[in-house]
Protein backbone atom coordinates (compact mmCIF):
# COMPACT_ATOMS: atom_id res chain seq x y z
CA UNK A 1 0.00 0.00 0.00
CA UNK A 2 2.77 2.91 0.78
CA UNK A 3 5.17 3.66 -1.90
CA UNK A 4 7.91 4.52 0.76
CA UNK A 5 10.47 1.80 0.34
CA UNK A 6 11.76 -0.20 3.30
CA UNK A 7 14.77 1.96 4.86
CA UNK A 8 18.26 0.82 5.01
CA UNK A 9 21.14 1.86 7.64
CA UNK A 10 23.41 3.38 6.54
CA UNK A 11 24.17 7.36 5.45
CA UNK A 12 20.80 8.07 6.00
CA UNK A 13 20.40 9.53 10.09
CA UNK A 14 17.79 7.89 12.26
CA UNK A 15 15.02 9.73 13.94
CA UNK A 16 15.11 7.42 16.82
CA UNK A 17 17.89 5.76 17.70
CA UNK A 18 17.48 3.10 21.19
CA UNK A 19 21.00 1.67 22.09
CA UNK A 20 21.25 -1.76 24.95
CA UNK A 21 17.48 -0.27 25.97
CA UNK A 22 16.81 -1.86 29.71
CA UNK A 23 13.56 -1.76 31.94
CA UNK A 24 13.03 -3.05 35.28
CA UNK A 25 9.55 -2.75 37.27
CA UNK A 26 10.53 -3.76 40.57
CA UNK A 27 12.28 -7.24 39.89
CA UNK A 28 10.70 -7.77 36.58
CA UNK A 29 13.63 -6.97 33.92
CA UNK A 30 10.88 -5.83 31.42
CA UNK A 31 13.07 -4.61 28.46
CA UNK A 32 16.88 -6.41 27.75
CA UNK A 33 18.94 -4.78 26.02
CA UNK A 34 16.94 -3.67 23.26
CA UNK A 35 18.67 -1.82 20.00
CA UNK A 36 17.02 -0.51 16.91
CA UNK A 37 16.69 2.45 14.60
CA UNK A 38 13.71 3.96 13.52
CA UNK A 39 13.86 6.02 10.05
CA UNK A 40 12.15 9.07 8.49
CA UNK A 41 8.72 8.81 7.02
CA UNK A 42 8.81 4.63 7.90
CA UNK A 43 6.10 3.07 9.46
CA UNK A 44 7.58 0.31 11.94
CA UNK A 45 4.87 -2.26 13.23
CA UNK A 46 5.46 -3.62 17.14
CA UNK A 47 3.97 -7.09 17.56
CA UNK A 48 4.47 -9.66 20.57
CA UNK A 49 2.43 -11.28 23.44
CA UNK A 50 1.03 -9.77 26.02
CA UNK A 51 3.71 -9.11 28.68
CA UNK A 52 6.53 -8.68 25.52
CA UNK A 53 7.79 -4.86 26.57
CA UNK A 54 5.97 -3.85 23.67
CA UNK A 55 3.93 -1.33 25.03
CA UNK A 56 6.62 -0.36 27.34
CA UNK A 57 9.24 -0.04 25.07
CA UNK A 58 6.97 2.31 22.99
CA UNK A 59 6.46 4.21 26.17
CA UNK A 60 10.44 4.57 26.97
CA UNK A 61 10.39 6.57 23.75
CA UNK A 62 8.78 9.89 24.77
CA UNK A 63 9.86 8.93 28.61
CA UNK A 64 6.33 7.90 29.59
CA UNK A 65 8.61 5.40 31.09
CA UNK A 66 12.24 5.93 32.15
CA UNK A 67 14.78 3.55 30.92
CA UNK A 68 17.26 2.61 33.48
CA UNK A 69 19.97 1.54 31.25
CA UNK A 70 21.06 2.18 27.60
CA UNK A 71 20.43 5.33 25.68
CA UNK A 72 17.49 6.73 23.46
CA UNK A 73 18.46 9.65 21.34
CA UNK A 74 15.15 11.00 19.49
CA UNK A 75 15.95 13.52 16.79
CA UNK A 76 19.05 14.27 17.62
CA UNK A 77 18.42 14.97 21.52
CA UNK A 78 19.19 12.06 24.32
CA UNK A 79 16.48 11.21 26.81
CA UNK A 80 17.95 11.93 29.98
CA UNK A 81 16.90 13.10 33.33
CA UNK A 82 16.56 17.06 31.79
CA UNK A 83 13.13 18.69 31.28
CA UNK A 84 14.13 20.60 29.43
CA UNK A 85 15.31 17.81 26.61
CA UNK A 86 11.79 16.15 27.74
CA UNK A 87 9.67 18.93 26.82
CA UNK A 88 11.73 19.35 23.57
CA UNK A 89 11.04 15.77 22.51
CA UNK A 90 7.27 15.37 23.75
CA UNK A 91 6.73 18.33 21.55
CA UNK A 92 8.10 16.61 18.43
CA UNK A 93 6.52 13.07 19.26
CA UNK A 94 3.08 12.27 19.13
CA UNK A 95 1.12 9.02 21.08
CA UNK A 96 -2.02 7.69 20.05
CA UNK A 97 -3.04 5.33 23.78
CA UNK A 98 -5.17 2.27 23.36
CA UNK A 99 -7.63 3.96 26.04
CA UNK A 100 -7.97 7.40 23.79
CA UNK A 101 -7.32 9.59 26.94
CA UNK A 102 -9.37 12.74 25.24
CA UNK A 103 -9.99 15.77 28.01
CA UNK A 104 -13.33 14.59 29.07
CA UNK A 105 -14.16 18.53 30.62
CA UNK A 106 -12.72 19.93 27.12
CA UNK A 107 -15.20 19.99 23.51
CA UNK A 108 -13.68 17.95 20.53
CA UNK A 109 -12.53 21.03 19.49
CA UNK A 110 -10.82 22.16 23.01
CA UNK A 111 -9.04 18.66 22.77
CA UNK A 112 -7.36 19.72 19.53
CA UNK A 113 -6.18 22.80 20.16
CA UNK A 114 -5.16 23.15 23.63
CA UNK A 115 -1.56 21.73 23.08
CA UNK A 116 -0.72 24.53 20.14
CA UNK A 117 -2.16 27.33 21.98
CA UNK A 118 -0.66 26.78 25.30
CA UNK A 119 2.73 25.13 24.11
CA UNK A 120 3.44 26.03 20.60
CA UNK A 121 1.63 29.76 21.46
CA UNK A 122 -0.59 29.80 18.74
CA UNK A 123 -3.07 32.11 18.64
CA UNK A 124 -7.12 31.17 19.13
CA UNK A 125 -8.22 31.66 15.69
CA UNK A 126 -5.93 29.90 13.79
CA UNK A 127 -5.43 27.05 15.79
CA UNK A 128 -9.01 26.47 15.73
CA UNK A 129 -8.65 26.88 12.14
CA UNK A 130 -5.99 24.44 11.63
CA UNK A 131 -8.15 21.97 14.38
CA UNK A 132 -11.07 22.29 11.81
CA UNK A 133 -8.74 21.27 9.25
CA UNK A 134 -7.46 17.89 10.73
CA UNK A 135 -11.07 17.07 12.06
CA UNK A 136 -12.38 17.07 8.53
CA UNK A 137 -9.40 15.16 7.86
CA UNK A 138 -10.34 12.22 10.14
CA UNK A 139 -13.86 13.06 9.23
CA UNK A 140 -15.26 14.74 12.18
CA UNK A 141 -15.65 17.94 11.95
CA UNK A 142 -19.36 17.93 12.35
CA UNK A 143 -18.48 17.04 16.12
CA UNK A 144 -16.26 19.75 16.75
CA UNK A 145 -18.33 21.05 19.27
CA UNK A 146 -19.17 17.47 21.25
CA UNK A 147 -17.71 16.31 24.08
CA UNK A 148 -15.91 13.11 24.24
CA UNK A 149 -18.63 11.72 25.92
CA UNK A 150 -21.30 12.08 23.26
CA UNK A 151 -19.04 10.23 20.65
CA UNK A 152 -18.34 6.20 20.02
CA UNK A 153 -14.78 4.89 20.49
CA UNK A 154 -13.78 5.17 17.28
CA UNK A 155 -14.79 8.13 17.11
CA UNK A 156 -12.98 9.51 20.01
CA UNK A 157 -9.78 7.62 18.87
CA UNK A 158 -9.58 9.60 15.62
CA UNK A 159 -10.27 12.55 17.44
CA UNK A 160 -7.05 11.62 19.47
CA UNK A 161 -5.15 11.15 16.54
CA UNK A 162 -6.25 14.84 15.35
CA UNK A 163 -4.74 15.62 18.42
CA UNK A 164 -2.04 14.47 18.44
CA UNK A 165 -1.64 15.82 14.69
CA UNK A 166 -1.87 19.29 15.71
CA UNK A 167 1.29 19.46 17.40
CA UNK A 168 2.93 18.65 14.13
CA UNK A 169 4.77 16.03 15.56
CA UNK A 170 7.95 14.05 13.46
CA UNK A 171 6.63 10.52 14.60
CA UNK A 172 3.61 9.24 15.94
CA UNK A 173 3.91 6.56 18.20
CA UNK A 174 0.61 4.22 18.85
CA UNK A 175 0.15 2.09 21.41
CA UNK A 176 -2.50 -0.42 20.78
CA UNK A 177 -4.98 2.24 19.11
CA UNK A 178 -7.81 -0.36 18.48
CA UNK A 179 -7.66 -2.83 21.28
CA UNK A 180 -10.38 -0.95 23.47
CA UNK A 181 -12.46 -0.82 20.34
CA UNK A 182 -15.64 -2.60 18.93
CA UNK A 183 -14.60 -5.08 15.81
CA UNK A 184 -17.06 -2.46 13.81
CA UNK A 185 -14.60 0.73 14.83
CA UNK A 186 -12.06 -0.79 14.20
CA UNK A 187 -11.88 -0.27 10.26
CA UNK A 188 -12.12 3.63 10.41
CA UNK A 189 -8.96 4.37 12.99
CA UNK A 190 -7.18 1.89 11.10
CA UNK A 191 -8.15 3.88 7.54
CA UNK A 192 -7.14 6.95 9.17
CA UNK A 193 -3.63 5.31 9.89
CA UNK A 194 -3.34 4.22 6.55
CA UNK A 195 -4.07 7.67 5.17
CA UNK A 196 -0.93 9.01 7.40
CA UNK A 197 1.32 6.38 6.16
CA UNK A 198 0.91 7.23 2.84
CA UNK A 199 1.43 10.96 3.57
CA UNK A 200 4.45 9.91 4.74
CA UNK A 201 4.10 10.12 8.32
CA UNK A 202 6.86 8.55 10.62
CA UNK A 203 4.92 6.07 12.72
CA UNK A 204 5.82 3.13 15.11
CA UNK A 205 2.67 1.12 15.86
CA UNK A 206 1.92 -1.51 18.82
CA UNK A 207 -0.88 -3.41 17.51
CA UNK A 208 -2.67 -6.93 17.00
CA UNK A 209 -4.04 -6.27 13.78
CA UNK A 210 -1.80 -8.41 11.82
CA UNK A 211 -3.17 -7.89 8.50
CA UNK A 212 -2.41 -4.05 8.94
CA UNK A 213 1.50 -4.60 9.56
CA UNK A 214 1.43 -6.14 7.03
CA UNK A 215 -0.07 -4.32 4.36
CA UNK A 216 1.13 -0.89 5.98
CA UNK A 217 4.52 -1.59 8.07
CA UNK A 218 8.03 -1.37 6.46
CA UNK A 219 9.20 -3.40 8.96
CA UNK A 220 8.18 -5.83 11.83
CA UNK A 221 9.43 -5.61 14.64
CA UNK A 222 8.68 -9.14 17.72
CA UNK A 223 8.84 -8.69 20.95
CA UNK A 224 9.60 -11.71 23.42
CA UNK A 225 9.93 -11.63 27.17
CA UNK A 226 11.62 -7.75 26.81
CA UNK A 227 13.53 -8.98 23.92
CA UNK A 228 13.89 -7.84 20.58
CA UNK A 229 13.72 -10.96 18.68
CA UNK A 230 13.21 -10.91 15.00
CA UNK A 231 13.12 -7.43 12.89
CA UNK A 232 12.21 -7.84 9.60
CA UNK A 233 10.30 -6.50 6.07
CA UNK A 234 6.10 -7.75 6.54
CA UNK A 235 6.80 -9.88 3.51
CA UNK A 236 9.71 -12.17 5.21
CA UNK A 237 8.02 -11.74 8.61
CA UNK A 238 4.72 -13.90 7.81
CA UNK A 239 5.41 -15.37 4.70
CA UNK A 240 8.98 -16.85 5.49
CA UNK A 241 9.38 -17.14 9.35
CA UNK A 242 11.71 -19.94 10.39
CA UNK A 243 11.38 -18.63 14.13
CA UNK A 244 9.25 -21.62 16.01
CA UNK A 245 8.10 -19.27 18.48
CA UNK A 246 7.01 -16.73 15.90
CA UNK A 247 5.27 -18.78 13.89
CA UNK A 248 3.59 -20.18 17.04
CA UNK A 249 2.31 -16.46 17.69
CA UNK A 250 1.28 -16.24 14.69
CA UNK A 251 -0.50 -19.19 14.47
CA UNK A 252 -2.90 -17.75 17.52
CA UNK A 253 -3.48 -14.89 15.95
CA UNK A 254 -6.77 -14.01 13.96
CA UNK A 255 -5.34 -13.28 10.43
CA UNK B 1 -37.01 15.30 52.83
CA UNK B 2 -37.03 16.05 48.96
CA UNK B 3 -35.31 19.22 47.76
CA UNK B 4 -35.64 22.06 44.96
CA UNK B 5 -34.44 19.53 42.59
CA UNK B 6 -37.46 18.08 42.17
CA UNK B 7 -40.09 20.48 41.44
CA UNK B 8 -38.44 21.78 37.64
CA UNK B 9 -40.33 20.38 34.83
CA UNK B 10 -39.19 16.51 34.29
CA UNK B 11 -38.29 17.95 30.46
CA UNK B 12 -36.01 20.11 31.40
CA UNK B 13 -32.24 17.96 31.22
CA UNK B 14 -30.82 17.37 34.75
CA UNK B 15 -27.77 20.00 34.07
CA UNK B 16 -30.59 22.57 33.45
CA UNK B 17 -32.51 21.70 36.76
CA UNK B 18 -29.38 21.68 38.57
CA UNK B 19 -28.47 25.58 37.32
CA UNK B 20 -32.07 26.86 38.26
CA UNK B 21 -31.91 24.99 41.72
CA UNK B 22 -28.27 26.50 42.29
CA UNK B 23 -30.13 29.94 41.41
CA UNK B 24 -32.90 29.47 43.22
CA UNK B 25 -30.98 28.62 46.41
CA UNK B 26 -28.57 31.43 45.81
CA UNK B 27 -32.00 33.87 45.41
CA UNK B 28 -33.57 32.25 48.70
CA UNK B 29 -30.72 32.80 50.86
CA UNK B 30 -30.57 36.47 50.10
CA UNK B 31 -34.02 36.73 50.30
CA UNK B 32 -33.66 34.57 53.62
CA UNK B 33 -31.34 37.43 55.27
CA UNK B 34 -33.28 39.91 53.81
CA UNK B 35 -36.74 39.18 55.59
CA UNK B 36 -35.33 37.40 58.58
CA UNK B 37 -35.21 40.59 60.97
CA UNK B 38 -38.38 41.79 59.57
CA UNK B 39 -40.53 38.05 59.90
CA UNK B 40 -39.09 37.66 63.49
CA UNK B 41 -39.82 40.83 64.67
CA UNK B 42 -43.76 39.99 64.13
CA UNK B 43 -42.70 37.01 66.54
CA UNK B 44 -44.18 36.88 69.99
CA UNK B 45 -41.44 37.48 73.57
CA UNK B 46 -38.85 37.07 73.67
CA UNK B 47 -38.23 36.66 69.92
CA UNK B 48 -39.92 39.82 68.65
CA UNK B 49 -38.07 42.45 70.81
CA UNK B 50 -35.04 40.48 69.80
CA UNK B 51 -35.46 40.46 65.94
CA UNK B 52 -32.40 42.48 65.11
CA UNK B 53 -29.79 40.83 67.24
CA UNK B 54 -30.85 37.09 65.93
CA UNK B 55 -30.95 38.83 62.44
CA UNK B 56 -27.23 40.43 63.04
CA UNK B 57 -26.18 37.19 64.43
CA UNK B 58 -27.03 35.31 61.78
CA UNK B 59 -25.54 37.53 59.49
CA UNK B 60 -22.26 37.55 61.57
CA UNK B 61 -22.68 33.43 60.88
CA UNK B 62 -22.79 33.58 57.15
CA UNK B 63 -20.06 36.11 57.14
CA UNK B 64 -18.00 33.41 59.31
CA UNK B 65 -18.42 30.56 56.91
CA UNK B 66 -18.41 32.16 53.85
CA UNK B 67 -14.80 34.19 54.42
CA UNK B 68 -13.33 31.00 56.47
CA UNK B 69 -14.66 28.59 53.65
CA UNK B 70 -13.01 30.23 50.85
CA UNK B 71 -10.27 30.67 52.55
CA UNK B 72 -10.41 27.22 53.76
CA UNK B 73 -10.68 25.99 49.80
CA UNK B 74 -7.66 28.06 48.83
CA UNK B 75 -5.57 26.02 52.57
CA UNK B 76 -6.92 22.83 50.78
CA UNK B 77 -5.69 22.87 47.78
CA UNK B 78 -2.33 23.80 48.68
CA UNK B 79 -2.42 21.69 51.08
CA UNK B 80 -3.59 18.95 48.89
CA UNK B 81 -1.20 19.27 45.86
CA UNK B 82 1.89 19.49 48.87
CA UNK B 83 0.72 16.32 49.60
CA UNK B 84 0.75 14.88 46.35
CA UNK B 85 4.42 17.21 45.86
CA UNK B 86 7.21 14.60 44.43
CA UNK B 87 9.14 16.72 47.34
CA UNK B 88 9.23 15.06 50.23
CA UNK B 89 9.36 17.70 52.73
CA UNK B 90 5.94 19.30 51.30
CA UNK B 91 4.85 15.78 51.72
CA UNK B 92 5.66 16.02 55.26
CA UNK B 93 4.49 19.24 55.90
CA UNK B 94 1.02 18.97 54.60
CA UNK B 95 0.97 15.35 56.45
CA UNK B 96 1.65 17.35 59.65
CA UNK B 97 -0.86 19.98 59.41
CA UNK B 98 -3.86 17.61 58.10
CA UNK B 99 -2.57 15.43 61.20
CA UNK B 100 -2.84 18.19 63.94
CA UNK B 101 -5.79 19.69 62.41
CA UNK B 102 -8.14 16.76 62.42
CA UNK B 103 -6.58 14.90 65.26
CA UNK B 104 -7.61 18.42 68.07
CA UNK B 105 -10.52 19.52 68.61
CA UNK B 106 -12.14 22.81 66.83
CA UNK B 107 -12.70 24.39 70.46
CA UNK B 108 -9.03 23.93 70.95
CA UNK B 109 -8.25 25.33 67.97
CA UNK B 110 -9.77 28.17 68.46
CA UNK B 111 -9.02 29.30 71.50
CA UNK B 112 -5.21 28.84 70.70
CA UNK B 113 -5.21 31.19 68.09
CA UNK B 114 -7.32 33.65 70.49
CA UNK B 115 -5.17 33.51 73.25
CA UNK B 116 -1.76 31.38 72.77
CA UNK B 117 -0.93 32.54 69.49
CA UNK B 118 -0.57 36.40 70.71
CA UNK B 119 1.87 35.28 73.49
CA UNK B 120 4.01 32.95 70.63
CA UNK B 121 4.03 35.63 68.46
CA UNK B 122 4.17 39.13 70.24
CA UNK B 123 2.54 41.99 67.96
CA UNK B 124 -0.08 39.42 66.73
CA UNK B 125 -3.40 40.83 68.04
CA UNK B 126 -6.49 39.34 65.89
CA UNK B 127 -9.82 40.48 67.04
CA UNK B 128 -12.11 37.77 68.25
CA UNK B 129 -13.99 37.69 64.95
CA UNK B 130 -10.49 37.16 62.83
CA UNK B 131 -9.16 34.55 65.29
CA UNK B 132 -12.51 32.41 64.59
CA UNK B 133 -12.08 32.83 61.23
CA UNK B 134 -8.52 31.85 61.14
CA UNK B 135 -8.60 29.25 63.09
CA UNK B 136 -11.88 28.07 61.32
CA UNK B 137 -10.41 28.46 57.96
CA UNK B 138 -6.83 26.45 59.25
CA UNK B 139 -9.70 23.73 60.22
CA UNK B 140 -11.96 23.43 57.39
CA UNK B 141 -8.78 23.07 55.17
CA UNK B 142 -7.33 20.10 56.46
CA UNK B 143 -10.36 18.30 55.89
CA UNK B 144 -10.90 20.26 52.40
CA UNK B 145 -7.21 19.14 51.37
CA UNK B 146 -8.15 15.32 52.29
CA UNK B 147 -11.31 15.86 49.66
CA UNK B 148 -9.07 17.64 47.27
CA UNK B 149 -6.43 14.90 47.55
CA UNK B 150 -9.02 12.26 46.60
CA UNK B 151 -10.66 14.43 43.69
CA UNK B 152 -7.37 14.78 42.25
CA UNK B 153 -5.92 11.41 42.48
CA UNK B 154 -9.13 9.81 41.00
CA UNK B 155 -8.00 11.25 37.60
CA UNK B 156 -7.04 8.52 35.37
CA UNK B 157 -3.42 8.24 35.15
CA UNK B 158 -3.66 8.72 31.18
CA UNK B 159 -4.93 11.96 31.78
CA UNK B 160 -1.56 13.48 32.68
CA UNK B 161 0.21 11.15 30.41
CA UNK B 162 -2.03 12.20 27.04
CA UNK B 163 -1.00 16.34 28.48
CA UNK B 164 2.92 15.50 29.02
CA UNK B 165 2.82 13.79 25.24
CA UNK B 166 1.19 16.50 23.94
CA UNK B 167 4.49 18.61 25.04
CA UNK B 168 2.51 21.13 28.44
CA UNK B 169 4.61 21.30 31.06
CA UNK B 170 3.50 19.44 34.56
CA UNK B 171 2.70 22.98 35.73
CA UNK B 172 0.00 23.31 32.39
CA UNK B 173 -1.00 19.43 32.62
CA UNK B 174 -1.96 20.60 36.37
CA UNK B 175 -4.02 23.79 35.50
CA UNK B 176 -5.59 22.89 32.23
CA UNK B 177 -6.22 18.80 32.66
CA UNK B 178 -5.62 17.43 35.94
CA UNK B 179 -7.23 20.09 38.50
CA UNK B 180 -10.15 20.53 36.58
CA UNK B 181 -11.37 17.18 36.15
CA UNK B 182 -10.07 16.44 39.97
CA UNK B 183 -11.74 19.86 41.71
CA UNK B 184 -15.29 18.75 40.06
CA UNK B 185 -14.83 14.92 41.73
CA UNK B 186 -14.02 17.42 45.16
CA UNK B 187 -17.00 20.00 44.38
CA UNK B 188 -19.40 17.46 46.40
CA UNK B 189 -17.52 16.64 49.70
CA UNK B 190 -16.80 20.04 49.63
CA UNK B 191 -19.53 21.86 49.97
CA UNK B 192 -20.44 19.12 52.64
CA UNK B 193 -17.78 21.09 53.89
CA UNK B 194 -18.75 24.15 53.70
CA UNK B 195 -22.29 22.84 55.16
CA UNK B 196 -20.28 21.41 58.54
CA UNK B 197 -17.84 24.77 58.62
CA UNK B 198 -21.37 26.39 59.15
CA UNK B 199 -22.50 24.97 62.18
CA UNK B 200 -18.94 24.68 63.67
CA UNK B 201 -18.86 28.49 63.34
CA UNK B 202 -21.19 28.59 66.83
CA UNK B 203 -18.24 27.60 68.40
CA UNK B 204 -16.86 31.21 67.92
CA UNK B 205 -19.47 32.24 70.54
CA UNK B 206 -16.66 30.61 73.40
CA UNK B 207 -14.00 33.33 72.63
CA UNK B 208 -16.69 35.72 72.55
CA UNK B 209 -17.89 36.45 68.97
CA UNK B 210 -21.33 37.50 68.58
CA UNK B 211 -22.91 34.93 66.13
CA UNK B 212 -26.18 33.12 66.05
CA UNK B 213 -25.81 31.14 68.55
CA UNK B 214 -24.43 33.65 70.94
CA UNK B 215 -27.39 35.99 70.33
CA UNK B 216 -29.36 33.40 71.32
CA UNK B 217 -27.52 32.31 74.18
CA UNK B 218 -27.42 35.56 75.53
CA UNK B 219 -31.39 36.01 75.00
CA UNK B 220 -31.27 33.02 77.17
CA UNK B 221 -29.10 34.31 79.65
CA UNK B 222 -31.31 37.52 80.15
CA UNK B 223 -34.96 36.66 79.66
CA UNK B 224 -34.66 32.33 81.57
CA UNK B 225 -36.76 30.91 78.53
CA UNK B 226 -34.29 28.95 77.02
CA UNK B 227 -37.17 27.10 74.87
CA UNK B 228 -38.20 30.11 72.44
CA UNK B 229 -34.60 31.44 71.89
CA UNK B 230 -32.68 27.68 71.29
CA UNK B 231 -35.42 26.92 69.24
CA UNK B 232 -35.41 29.82 67.07
CA UNK B 233 -31.56 29.73 66.70
CA UNK B 234 -31.80 26.25 65.67
CA UNK B 235 -34.21 26.83 63.13
CA UNK B 236 -32.33 29.46 61.57
CA UNK B 237 -29.26 26.99 61.31
CA UNK B 238 -31.57 24.46 59.87
CA UNK B 239 -32.89 26.64 57.23
CA UNK B 240 -29.05 27.79 56.94
CA UNK B 241 -27.98 24.63 56.04
CA UNK B 242 -31.17 23.06 53.83
CA UNK B 243 -30.35 26.08 51.97
CA UNK B 244 -26.68 24.78 51.32
CA UNK B 245 -27.36 21.21 50.72
CA UNK B 246 -29.67 21.99 47.90
CA UNK B 247 -26.44 23.73 46.46
CA UNK B 248 -24.88 20.46 47.06
CA UNK B 249 -27.54 18.14 45.80
CA UNK B 250 -28.08 19.95 42.67
CA UNK B 251 -23.74 19.84 41.99
CA UNK B 252 -23.99 16.21 42.72
CA UNK B 253 -26.86 15.40 39.87
CA UNK B 254 -25.02 17.53 37.39
CA UNK B 255 -21.82 15.65 38.15
CA UNK B 256 -24.26 12.23 37.72
CA UNK B 257 -25.19 13.42 34.59
CA UNK B 258 -21.93 13.13 33.18
CA UNK B 259 -20.97 9.93 34.92
CA UNK B 260 -23.79 7.93 32.68
CA UNK B 261 -22.37 8.47 29.64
Amino acid sequence: MTTVPTPTPGPRQPLITAEQVNKHFGAAHVLKDVSTCFFEREVAVIIGASGSGKSTFLRTLNRLEKHDGGRIVVDGIELNDSVKNLDAIRREVGMVFQQFNLFPHLSVLDNVTLAPRKVRGTPAAKARQEAMELLTRVGLEDHALKHPHQLSGGQQQRVAIARSLAMQPKVMLFDEPTSALDPEMIKEVLDVMKDLAREGMTMIIVTHEMTFAREVGDRILFFDHGQLLVEAPPAEFFDNQRNDRIRAFLGQIVH
Amino acid sequence: MTGLLAIWPRAWPRERRSTATIFTAAVLLVAFMWGLGRLLAYAPEPIGPAADQFAQGTLVTLELTLISGLLGVLFGLLAAVCKLSRFAPLRWASGLYIWVVRGTPLITQIFFVFFALPEIVPGLELSDFNSAVAALAVNVGAYNAEAIRAGLQAVPKGQSEASRSLGLSPLQTFIHVVAPQGLKISLPPLVNNIVALLKDTSLAYGIGVVELFNQGNRLQAATFLPVPTYVTAALIYLALTTILTQVSDAIEARLDVEQRH
